[in-house]
Formats: structure tokens, C-alpha cells, sequence
């Protein structure tokens, strides 16, 4: 460890952070915190899992776009005025790409009335195929006729030339009703109510820009809610997600400012020195580079879960740290002192690195991207405890301080309730019996409704949006597979006929299938066959008496259909949301009896229904499966790592440590009440390591000059684990809060056993009782003795 | 449909003089009077609409009822006998036999005509600046006249070109500029206003809560 070597470090950090710079800061790379972009990256083998997954970032995409506002006002001119001010507010927003109001939509009429007038024929209105069905075309004709000389009349001479029967208008009706658009304003309880849509620039969602999107948005709502007969009300996913970042983030910053300040006056008190604060940073810092370098090397993307969860490997890096900077500067030089811990420390870092490469296999991307950056930064930590830190000036621990006589008594403490061997091995066993024991009583409860803090102020506001627009959140929706888009259709159309009923008797509010918008070929061609001969033949020379117009026979044979290609998704671009790749999306409003649903579908292979938060729970337990069966990997190479360095027994002992901190962790949150998913399995990822690390340190130690410093260093960094790690118990978000009581737990479990599964150390340590030395100094150059060795 | 519009605030101007011993609200433009709130308006119309390329307009004759609030009711007693009623719930057809069929069900391009529709019959010119450019002729002994010009973005600017009214008391007569050169010229006639309710034949017409 020379100055040579610590140059060459340097140089190194400095071009990783270079790299970094040039990856993150220029673009190359892309942190996503784009929760949808997170799913559906795996290959698993059921591709039908696959393809549902697929299916709901798709529609998870799609709704993300969305923002939906409700104005209200007690009349008609000032709700729609509202809905005008507000749209305009909106519009100058920063994200978004579009505003649409009812009258908005209207103004859509002629571009879809050109686009759709020559398949006219093709494209009938449920209720105008029923009732040419039913043979009666004469109801059309009559409303034709009337629709000539109404005032409201959208008959001009070209609809007259391509559909003399104004069939269009009805088809365009039914659409929008099947869209769930409603009639742009609703009127209900004295109230006027009138939507308004913004859409937003795909590339807010998961970005930052998308909490001042919302932010922007609400005081655009605000200042219209200043109004008193005015009530603005919104929903969409990107308030949903900018509330719970919101809490979060305010949350985590509370509690990074208390265990920053925490730590920083700790490692002050203890040490009163800059020296060990710069050595822990300079070691937190370090690790974080390497991880971000090489997950950047081999990522285009990252995405910031595991950023996240990559940077919590601090609580690992600082046990570096402060294990170097406690070893009394008296024992030697620094390179001496390095010497000292080296064995412990290279253990731990092994284990840790063993630990956290089982997440690679798994075949998600986001394990395996936690597992680069994990293993990256523990390296870089650990390589700048030997080639920088032993540069660093020192001190010793304050002696004005009772910590080492603290310290003293707790070494004498645990040794005296160390058990012997036996009791140790016995131990252990009763840790692996509670594992068993833990399959049974512990279940994992994976659904992502439980990890948000929820915002019932949202929840109530989508609620009455769905309530009186029928717009908002849908979650269900039904994937229709088949070879061919036609087959789609067809499939699309049986099911429409199939749901039909339970639309009726409300246990299902409302559907839109592609089908829905563009017939299959097969019911076009049926629907022009009956305007022909339900409608041309027999009413045509009695409309072309009263109207000289041009009448054409619609053919079958010769009229080209209308298909779900590229030139309709430009006119009608609400066709983006009804198909994902090769299948076609079915969208549901208000599923009221989802067993009903469930048996309407039984005989319909190729519909599929989907539940958007129940599809990712269910990756997410996928995710929980693979983290555990990492977690066992780790856990089992820690055990042949100790039983190498420690021998049979010693080495299942060591190994019990940092097993029933895991153990105690799990047991004692579920004890709690906290659901085991797949962040608190990544929890128990950390409580291993860090758990790891205290016992080998003092494995390492037990019998040496130092034994009493590691002792230090390991109360040192679990009280820094605690304010970074425990604090995250008393957040107000459930996740976060759950993962603060698993480490918290964990942790606290880790250092009771860790001491006790290392085995006895001498056989009076402080020589409290015996020895009557009370003088922490003097026990400081104590070397303990041999007892009860293993 | 914004004809409709334009017809209910030159109608509502008719009901200030019929209305005698009631109190007025008048606008500050011309022609633009408000309907008292239990009053209605009724009267004839002859409707002469022009197809670009037909030789032959399609008129149509009948009477009309306006209620503010509720909707206006658009009674074509020839060639054909037929009604439409365009109310806040949207356009209904109902035909000689009584037979109803609802146009554009939740539509929202068919709202848009009930919306237009309903700005006029509160005589709130401001709703209508929102989607009209709106000028007023210098105002004459008794007649006036409002062209409104939709603006280039407007949803209804892809139907409407233009719309010209003129009138007394009441609107007379009322032209709606289409785009492709059609046109619909609209003649009101025997315009008066009367006290709510309306008659049972006509409110059965209406939704049952507008028509009190």
C-alpha cells in the first residue's frame, strides 16, 4: 500500500468519476425512475406471462400520458368558461403535449367524417345493425328524412354523395359512447360538468419534471378552485406518482438529515478529529462511484431502484470505514493497522460480494443491475480503505469518553453469556429449525397497493371523476390473442355479444375493443350487404325523390374495408390503447362482479383477463423468489467461506450470525405486522451482509491486541446503520418504512449475535469483576487469552 | 345549432316588448334581451337549406319553442312532419308516429350543439366570444344585424363558416355559412313570448325537469 498505489487509486476514481460525469451528465446513460419501464424486462419462460406483463406496461404507458380534470360550475356557460380558462392554463405547462375539451373533440368531427365517410356502409351503429337485422330499414329512412331538415343536420353534399342514410353519425355516437366520453358536458344534481384531457409528453413519466408538471397543474387548479362556485377535481397517474414521491422524498430527506447529522456527530464526538469523518466518506464516496461506473459500463439504462438500493450498500462501505479508523493509532503504523483488520475485512468483503452476486441469477434485469452495483462499490470501498485511508490523519478514541469503558462492559457481558460450543452449534441448529418454521408461518404478501401511502384526497377525486364521467382509471382489461388482426376482431366481436348482458345488468359499467372502432372484415362486409339490401334498394329511389342525389349500391365485393393500419391510428389515435404488439387490448370500465367476468370468459380462449396491480404483484413475488433463493446462495457460501477460514465448527458458528440476524429480522417483522415482499427481502439482502461483516470482524479479532477496537468499530457502525437504515422506520411510506423496521431489526439482532457466535474471547476482557481494572486504558494493551477454544 | 344560438338571444330580445310590466335584463349590444326565467318562446320558421352542387334546396316549414334552460324544440310540420329536440341531454328525433331516436348518443361532436344551443338561451353573449369573432352593425331605428365568425380553431369552425343574423324586436332572419358552399337560411316568424308552463303536448317533449 504505497504512495504509488494510492496515486494510481486516485487516478482511477477520477476517471470513473469522469465517466461518470460524461455518462449520466451527457445523456449516455438514462437513470429511468420510470416505475413502468421496470416491468416486463425478463424473459421467462411462460410466454404467456410474458405477454401480460407486456400488456400492462403498455397500458400502464398509455395511462401515464393521461391527466383527466373534472370543472364543475352551477350552469352550463360557466362550467365550460372554467373548462376553457383551464385548458389554457394547461396548455402553456411545460410537458404538455395537448389539451382537449368536449369542444375539442368536436372539432374532430370533419377529419373523422372524411376519413370514414367512404366506408360508411361498413360501419354501422349497433342499434342500426339491430334494426336492419330485424329487417326494418324503414326507421332509418324516416330519421334520414327527418335529419334533412333538422336543424342540427351535419348533412352536407358531400355526406349526402358517400351516406345518403347518415349511418355515420350514429356509428360516431355509439363510439363515443363505447370510449367512455360521455356527452362532453354532464349535467347532474344541479351541477355542470365538463372534462377536461391533458395529454403529456411520454418522456415525464418517471423523469423529475413530472412533479413540477403537477405542481404547475395545481396551481392551475387552484386558482380556478379560488372561485367559490367553481370545484376542479383530477385524477391520472401522475399525480398518484408525484403524491407518493412527494411523501417520500420528504420523508427520506427528514430522515437523511437526522442520520447524516447523526453520524457526522458520532464519529465527532468519538474521534474529535476530521480525520476518520473524511476516511468514511471519502470510503461511502468511492463505493458509490464504482458502482455507478460499472453499472453504467454495462447499462444503457439505469434504472434508479437500483441506484437506490445500490447506494444503501453505504451502510456496508462505512463499516469499512470505521472498522480502519477505530484500531488505536497506537498499535502501530498505519500500514500496521491495515494489517491488523485486513484478514476481517477481505472476509467481509468476499462474503458480501458472494452475497450480493447471487442476485445475478436471476433473470431480471434489476437484480442483477442492484448485484453489479453492489459488488462494484463494495470493491471500490474496500480498495480505498487499503491504498487511501492509511494517507489519512488519525486519532484515537476520546478518553474523556465513556464509550471505550462501555465498550469494555459489553465485551465483558457477552462473555459471559457466550455458550460453549455445543450451545453455539445448538443454536444454529434452532436458527436453521426457525427458517424451516418461517416457510410455513411467514407468507409473502406482494401487493403493490400495500407499498404506497395512498392519498385518499386523489382516491376520492378519481372516484367522483369515474362516478359522473365514467372516465379515469380502469385497471382491468382483457388481452384478446389470435394469429391474425382479423381473427382479433372476429374474437373481439363474439365477446362484445358474450359481455352484453352483464353490461346490462350493471356488473360491468362499460367496454371499448378495437372491434369496436374497426369491424372485422368479415362484419363489414355483412353490415354492407344489409345497408344494401335493407336500405338502398328499398328506400333509396324514395330518398332520392326527395333529395337528387346520386345513389351508389354499396358492394361488398368491391368496397375496400376499413383496417387498423397506420392511416387509421393517425385519425383515430385512441387505437394506440386497444392494441399492444401482437395482441388487442380490450378496455373495461367499472368492473362491478369480476366473478361474473370470469365465467362470461371461461370458453373464450383467447381473451385473457387482466388486473394490472395483480399482474406486477405478481412479478414483484417472482422478484421476492429470486431474491430469496439469492439470499440462500449467499447464505451458503458465507458458510463454506467460514468453514474454510474457521474450520467445521467455528465456521457454522460464525455462519449463525449473520443467519439469525436474518431470522431475528424476519421473525421479528412479521411480528410486526410488516408484509414480506420484495424490498424487505432485499432488506434482509443487507442485514446479511452487514450482519456478516460484524462477526467476521470480530471472529477475526478475538483473539488479538485489537479485539477490543473491532468491538468499537462494530458498536460505531451499528449505531451509524441504525440512524441511516432504522430511521426509514418512521417514515409515512409504507415501503420505506418497512425496510427501516426489517434493517432496524435486523441490525440490532446482527451485533447481539455476532460477538456471542464469534466465539469467547479471553477470558476476562474488561476484568470488571476479577481483575478490579477499571481503566479502559490499560485493557486497551490487554492481549486476551485462549478460552474455550474451538 | 349555433344558429339555434343566435336565434335564442334575438328571440329573448322579443320578450322584452311582450313581456309588458316585467323587469328587463338588457345587454349592453344590440339585440340582445333576456327571457324572464318563466318565460318561453314561440313562433314559426321556414328553413331553406342549400347543397352545394344540387339544384334544388330542401325547405321545410314548421314552428319552434324555445325554453331557456331546457332546450329548444324544432317542429317541421312539411314536407314531412317530425320534430327534433335539442336539450341538455343531446338531439332527439322524434317522427310522426312518436317514435324517439336519440342522434350522436354521448357524443360529444353532437353535445357541442346542445352546448352552443344552451349559451344562447342563458343570453350570454360572453360564451359566445368564446368561440365567435362578434361584430355588431352600428344599430338602425329598429333593425340590427351580428355576423359570427368562428374562430380558425374552434370545433365548430370545421362546420360553420359564418353565421349572419338580423332582426328587430326579435331575429328575423339567420344564415349559416358552410364550409363547401352550403347554406342554411332560416326565417322566424310569429315570435312571441309566454309565460311557463308549456303546454302538455309540448313539455311531454322536453325533459320533465327542463319543461316546468
Amino acid at each position: 500500500m504505497t504512495g504509488r498505489h494510492a496515486t494510481i487509486w486516485i487516478m482511477c476514481l477520477v476517471m470513473a468519476a469522469a465517466w461518470c460525469a460524461w455518462q449520466i451528465g451527457g445523456g449516455h446513460t438514462r437513470i429511468d425512475s420510470d416505475f413502468i419501464s421496470l416491468i416486463g424486462q425478463e424473459n421467462p419462460d411462460d410466454t404467456g406471462k410474458f405477454n401480460d406483463i407486456n400488456a400492462v406496461r403498455h397500458i400502464l404507458a398509455q395511462d401515464s400520458r393521461q391527466a383527466i380534470f373534472m370543472v364543475s360550475a352551477p350552469n352550463r356557460d360557466r362550467a365550460t368558461n372554467a373548462a376553457a380558462d383551464l385548458a389554457g392554463r394547461l396548455s402553456w405547462i411545460n410537458g404538455t403535449e395537448k389539451v382537449t375539451t368536449p369542444d375539442d373533440r368536436a372539432g374532430r368531427l370533419p377529419e373523422l367524417m372524411a376519413f370514414l365517410q367512404p366506408h360508411a356502409a361498413a360501419l354501422l351503429s349497433p342499434q342500426d345493425r339491430k334494426t336492419l337485422l330485424a329487417d326494418k330499414g324503414g326507421q332509418i329512412y324516416q330519421r334520414t328524412v327527418q335529419n334533412l331538415y333538422s336543424p342540427a343536420s351535419t348533412v352536407n353534399a358531400r355526406s349526402l354523395q358517400q351516406d345518403p342514410f347518415s349511418l355515420l353519425p350514429q356509428y360516431l355516437g355509439a363510439l363515443a359512447g363505447y370510449m367512455g366520453e360521455g356527452g362532453g358536458v354532464v349535467s347532474q344534481n344541479g351541477r355542470y360538468y365538463v372534462p377536461v384531457v391533458a395529454s403529456l409528453d411520454p418522456r415525464l413519466a418517471g423523469s423529475d419534471r413530472d412533479a413540477q408538471w403537477v405542481g404547475d397543474a395545481n396551481t392551475a387548479v387552484n386558482a380556478l378552485n379560488r372561485n367559490s362556485d367553481i370545484n376542479v377535481t383530477r385524477t391520472g397517474q401522475v399525480f398518484f406518482a408525484a403524491a407518493e414521491a412527494s411523501h417520500a422524498k420528504a420523508d427520506v430527506q427528514r430522515i437523511a438529515l437526522l442520520a447524516t447529522s447523526g453520524i457526522v456527530f458520532m464519529v465527532g464526538l468519538v474521534f474529535f478529529s476530521w480525520g476518520p469523518l473524511l476516511a468514511a466518506l471519502i470510503t461511502l464516496a468511492s463505493g458509490i462511484l464504482a458502482g455507478i461506473t460499472a453499472i453504467t459500463i454495462i447499462f444503457g439504462t439505469v434504472h434508479a431502484i437500483a441506484m437506490v438500493f445500490g447506494s444503501s450498500l453505504i451502510g456496508i462501505a462505512v463499516d469499512y470505514a470505521l472498522h480502519y479508523v477505530s484500531i488505536d493509532p497506537a498499535r502501530g503504523s498505519a500500514h500496521q493497522r491495515l494489517r491488523l483488520i485486513l484478514p476481517g475485512l477481505t472476509l467481509g468483503l468476499l462474503t458480501s460480494v458472494v452475497g450480493f452476486a447471487a442476485l445475478s441469477i436471476s433473470p431480471t434485469i434489476l437484480l442483477t443491475q442492484i448485484a453489479i452495483y453492489s459488488v462494484a462499490g463494495l470493491i471500490g470501498a474496500y480498495l480505498t480503505v487499503i491504498f487511501l485511508l492509511p494517507f489519512l490523519p488519525v486519532q484515537p478514541v476520546r478518553n474523556y469518553l465513556p464509550i471505550r469503558r462501555s465498550v469494555a462492559i459489553l465485551q465483558y457481558v457477552q462473555y459471559r453469556i457466550t455458550p460453549p460450543t455445543w450451545g453455539r452449534l445448538s443454536l444454529v441448529v434452532i436458527i436453521l429449525a426457525g427458517f424451516g418454521a418461517s416457510t410455513f408461518f411467514i407468507k409473502g404478501d406482494d401487493n403493490i397497493r400495500n407499498l404506497g401511502r395512498g392519498n385518499t384526497d386523489l382516491i376520492a377525486q378519481t372516484n367522483t371523476i369515474r362516478h359522473i364521467l365514467g372516465m379515469g382509471a380502469s385497471p382491468m382489461f382483457l388481452r384478446i390473442d389470435g394469429p391474425t388482426a382479423e381473427n382479433r376482431l372476429q374474437t373481439e366481436e363474439a365477446l362484445r355479444t358474450r359481455l352484453t348482458p352483464l353490461l346490462k345488468n350493471g356488473a360491468l359499467d362499460g367496454m371499448v375493443t378495437l372491434a369496436d372502432i374497426i369491424p372485422s372484415q368479415k362484419r363489414q362486409a355483412e353490415n354492407i350487404d344489409l345497408v344494401k339490401t335493407g336500405l338502398y334498394q328499398p328506400y333509396g329511389p324514395k330518398l332520392a325523390a326527395i333529395v337528387p342525389v346520386d345513389l351508389k349500391l354499396p358492394s361488398s365485393a368491391t368496397s375496400s374495408f376499413l383496417r387498423p393500419d397506420d392511416a387509421s391510428l393517425h385519425v383515430l389515435p385512441e387505437l394506440a390503447n386497444l392494441q399492444s404488439g401482437d395482441s388487442d387490448l380490450v378496455r373495461l370500465r367499472g368492473v362491478q362482479d369480476v366473478s361474473a367476468l370470469k365465467n362470461a370468459l371461461q370458453d373464450i380462449d383467447n381473451a385473457h383477463l387482466i388486473d394490472p396491480a395483480s399482474a406486477i404483484s405478481k412479478l414483484f413475488g417472482q422478484y421476492r423468489h429470486w431474491a430469496y433463493l439469492a439470499l440462500g446462495v449467499a447464505m451458503f457460501a458465507a458458510l463454506v467461506l467460514a468453514m474454510f477460514r474457521y474450520g467445521l465448527r467455528d465456521g457454522i458458528c460464525v455462519f449463525g450470525a449473520p443467519a439469525g440476524a436474518v431470522l431475528c429480522a424476519l421473525a421479528g417483522s412479521f411480528a410486526l405486522g410488516v408484509p414480506h415482499n420484495f424490498f424487505t427481502t432485499m432488506a434482509l439482502f443487507l442485514v446479511f451482509a452487514i450482519g456478516a461483516d460484524y462477526v467476521l470482524f470480530l471472529a477475526e479479532s478475538r483473539h488479538s491486541s485489537h479485539d477490543q477496537d473491532t468491538s468499537l468499530a462494530v458498536l460505531l457502525s451499528l449505531i451509524s446503520s441504525v440512524l441511516a437504515f432504522g430511521l426509514l422506520a418512521t417514515s409515512s411510506v409504507p415501503l420505506v418504512s418497512e425496510i427501516g423496521i426489517v434493517i432496524a431489526i435486523g441490525l440490532i439482532a446482527a451485533w447481539v449475535l455476532a460477538p456471542v457466535m464469534a466465539g469467547r474471547r479471553s477470558a476476562n476482557p474488561a476484568g470488571i469483576p476479577d481483575a478490579q481494572q477499571t481503566n479502559p486504558d490499560t485493557l486497551m494493551t490487554k492481549d486476551g487469552t485462549a478460552d474455550d477454544q474451538i | 345549432m349555433t344558429f339555434a344560438r343566435i336565434m335564442r338571444s334575438l328571440l329573448l330580445a322579443g320578450s322584452v316588448i311582450c313581456a309588458l310590466g316585467t323587469p328587463l335584463t338588457v345587454h349592453a349590444r344590440p339585440g340582445v334581451v333576456a327571457l324572464e326565467k318563466n318565460q318561453y318562446l314561440r313562433g314559426d320558421f321556414t328553413m331553406n337549406r342549400h347543397l352545394s352542387g344540387f339544384n334544388d334546396g330542401l325547405k321545410s316549414q314548421g314552428e319552434f319553442v324555445l325554453v331557456p334552460g331546457a332546450g329548444l324544440i324544432w317542429q317541421t310540420n312539411a314536407p314531412f312532419p317530425g320534430t327534433t329536440v335539442l336539450g341538455p341531454g343531446g338531439i332527439v328525433n322524434i317522427d310522426a308516429d312518436g317514435d324517439r331516436t336519440r342522434l350522436g348518443t354521448g357524443a360529444a361532436q353532437f353535445g357541442i350543439f346542445v352546448d352552443l344551443i344552451s349559451s344562447v338561451l342563458a343570453g350570454n353573449w360572453s360564451a359566445l366570444e368564446n368561440r365567435f369573432h362578434v361584430e355588431f352593425s352600428p344599430p338602425g331605428d329598429t333593425t340590427w344585424q351580428v355576423k359570427l365568425t368562428p374562430f380558425g380553431e374552434s370545433a365548430i369552425g370545421g362546420q360553420i363558416t359564418d353565421i349572419i343574423a338580423t332582426g328587430d324586436t326579435f331575429v328575423q332572419q339567420v344564415r349559416l355559412n358552410k364550409p363547401g358552399g352550403d347554406f342554411d337560411d332560416i326565417t322566424l316568424t310569429q315570435q312571441h313570448a309566454e309565460n311557463l308552463p308549456l303546454p302538455k303536448e309540448k313539455a311531454d317533449l322536453l325533459p320533465k325537469a327542463a319543461s316546468k
